[in-house]
């Protein structure tokens, strides 16, 4: 994996370009789907698009994720769509019956574009720049459900999280003795965050190039 | 500044007491430090260098008062941070 780069051949288009193999494009367009079908949109699918997964071993920690995302009750749903008057009910009420359908709307179609934008063949992503925002503003929703899960709630947890998955690699190669409670679906899901983070720290630099 | 006098309506609106309300982003785990910054950027028109006292001050303290105003504005703005995935209340001035 390669995070974001403004693409060399400028005379063409102004674009970010990321590279990533096929799984690991797979992979994000999965959780991108995932958190579209948590928002309430439509399955993201292409028409003659069939989902035998089923036994594929990368894809049963994201069918867990699923799973757990379809709860309208999930915690992950008040990440993404916050209340906005946790002192006053009354205002919190009226403005999410105000705005939370034009906020779904807008998070499922942001996400629907970069879906579509991973589903193209090549090893690369390419965000072009006037979707540049967009995309990093999909990757946060898709890491706040991901945080969510994850019990994410402090910078302290954010940096335990990487703790832990520095332990768990050190006990793959041998160098640490793992401990019971590092679950594997956890430090997957974990690792899936922090790629996901430096992917969106990689476009902001592109997107901030020009900030003054 | 205008000298102009204020008019009879914006008089109300400005001595109405309880009617200013302000938006407060929140700080938060996942959140980059860069994407608020820019967030801040272009949705409030706002210096990368201000903008980025901002995100420090809610990184630091916890939260920030972005804008302040009338309610219906306060929502506006509040609507587009939770589009943006801050996490950004509104309340009365002073509460």
């Amino acid at each position: 994996m390669r995070g974001f780069q403004a693409i060399a051949d400028v005379s063409e288009f102004d674009a970010a370009v990321a590279e990533l193999d096929a799984e690991e494009k797979a992979v994000i367009a999965r959780v991108v789907a995932d958190v579209g079908l948590l928002l309430g949109g439509e399955p993201f699918a292409m028409e003659d698009e069939t989902l035998d997964d089923d036994e594929d071993p990368l894809f049963r920690h994201l069918r867990g994720l699923e799973t757990a995302l379809s709860d309208p009750d999930d915690p992950a749903v008040l990440r993404v769509l916050p209340n906005a008057a946790p002192d006053d009910r009354e205002v919190a009420e009226e403005f999410r019956r105000f705005t939370e359908p034009e906020l779904r709307t807008l998070k499922v179609d942001r996400l629907r574009t970069i879906w579509r934008a991973l589903s193209d063949d090549g090893p690369t992503w390419i965000v072009p720049a006037d979707e540049a925002l967009n995309t990093a503003a999909a990757l946060t929703d898709i890491r706040l459900v991901l945080a969510s899960r994850l019990g994410l709630e402090t910078d302290d947890d954010a940096a335990n999280l990487h703790a832990e998955i520095d332990r768990a690699h050190d006990a793959q190669t041998g160098a640490y003795a793992a401990s019971a409670a590092e679950n594997p679906e956890r430090v997957w899901l974990g690792m899936l965050y922090e790629a996901l983070t430096w992917l969106q720290e990689s476009l902001m630099s592109y997107v901030m190039r020009d900030d003054v | 500044m205008s000298t102009q006098p204020l008019i009879a309506s914006d008089v109300d609106v400005a001595t109405r007491t309880g009617d200013v309300w302000i938006t407060l982003v929140w700080n938060d785990p996942v959140n980059l430090m860069s994407y608020v910054t820019h967030v801040f950027q272009s949705y409030f028109g706002w210096s990368r260098d201000k903008a980025e006292r901002r995100m420090q001050e809610v990184h630091e303290k916890g939260r920030t008062v972005v804008s302040s105003g009338a309610r219906e504005h306060m929502e506006v703005d509040v609507q587009a941070m939770h589009g943006f995935g801050l996490w950004a209340t509104l309340q009365k001035s002073g509460e």
